[in-house]
């Protein structure tokens, strides 16, 4: 069941918030059995800063192992996992 | 004037202490991986007059291997009902680091904050360097570039004994990115402020928050 569930791609839609650059694609495309940690990577990446602050729902900042289908099925919102990042980090 | 001013990030004592009721109720409805223990409140007295509204929360003995994981299953299934907690940390003692997390209001930032310590089955604790074989990799980053404003020891305002904590200087600056868009009363803000701050301290020192924590029940 999981394991067919986690075929599934998930549109992320990516959020800045605070003085955060915005992403000219703020939407693609992931596949469910990827980990959180790469959602963050990737905004890493284009973002070009080490530490970003990744959140979902206004909520909670989700562990970087969990599953984005997981995610998605619990918090998916219009058929979206909408994740908020900013460029403050927790510490330091 | 009028409009309710911007919300600052941080936590009344009332808010906390709601909150943490919130918090040991809910984690009790949830599926909790087994190597969690419930939450408990300790109340304490530390004025002298013994109140029901002082005293934190405490999450003690979580058992994780040295490679920094919590343990996930047992090996041996079959006996895995009848065995308590204590039989099977006996069972795998020498690599195993058990943990005790409390999470104190702190007067000084109206935040929470987070007490730690680690130690062996045998009861020795864990020194800083330790404690660091079990902290995920982003951590270990941030330990290195700012010695003192992530994990330092200190006092535990209850216990009184040197306790490892994480600066809580920057909590109520994202506290207030993850919960400033709720347009919720005060009230459900302040249940909602603890799962929220816990998503992100368990990351730093590598406790892993069931996501259930986070869902609407």
């Amino acid at each position: 069941m999981a394991a067919e569930a986690g075929e599934q791609k998930v549109v992320v839609h990516v959020r800045s918030t605070g003085d955060a650059p915005i992403l000219k694609q703020s939407k693609f495309k992931i596949s469910g059995r990827d980990k959180f940690l790469k959602v963050i990577e990737f905004l890493r990446r284009q973002l070009h800063q080490d530490t970003l602050f990744v959140y979902i729902n206004s909520a909670f900042s989700p562990n970087p192992d969990e599953l984005v289908i997981d995610l998605f099925n619990n918090f998916g919102i219009d058929g979206k996992l909408v994740v908020n990042y900013a460029l403050s980090a927790a510490w330091g | 004037m009028g409009g309710s001013p911007v919300w600052d990030g941080t936590l009344s004592l009332d808010g906390f202490n709601a909150s943490a009721a919130a918090l040991v109720k809910r984690w009790k409805e949830i599926e909790v991986d087994d190597s969690l223990p419930d939450w408990t409140w300790k109340p304490c007295s530390k004025t002298g007059a013994p109140s029901e509204e002082e005293g934190y929360l405490a999450l003690e003995g979580v058992c994780r291997s040295c490679g920094g994981s919590q343990i996930e299953e047992m090996e041996n299934l079959d006996v895995a009902e009848t065995v308590g907690d204590d039989a099977w940390v006996e069972s795998s003692s020498g690599n195993v680091h058990v943990y005790d997390y409390h999470v104190v209001y702190s007067f000084s930032y109206k935040v929470p904050m987070l007490y730690f310590r680690g130690y062996y089955t045998s009861g020795q604790l864990l020194t800083l360097d330790e404690v660091k074989e079990g902290l995920p990799s982003d951590s270990l980053k941030v330990l290195t570039e700012s010695k003192w404003t992530f994990i330092t020891q200190e006092e535990h305002p209850h216990l009184s004994k040197p306790w490892f904590t994480l600066h809580p200087c920057a909590t109520s600056d994202w506290m207030k990115l993850l919960l400033e868009e709720i347009k919720a009363a005060d009230k459900e803000q302040s249940l909602q402020y603890l799962p929220a701050w816990l998503s992100v301290v368990g990351q730093a020192v590598g406790l892993k928050i069931p996501l259930g924590l986070h869902c609407n029940s």
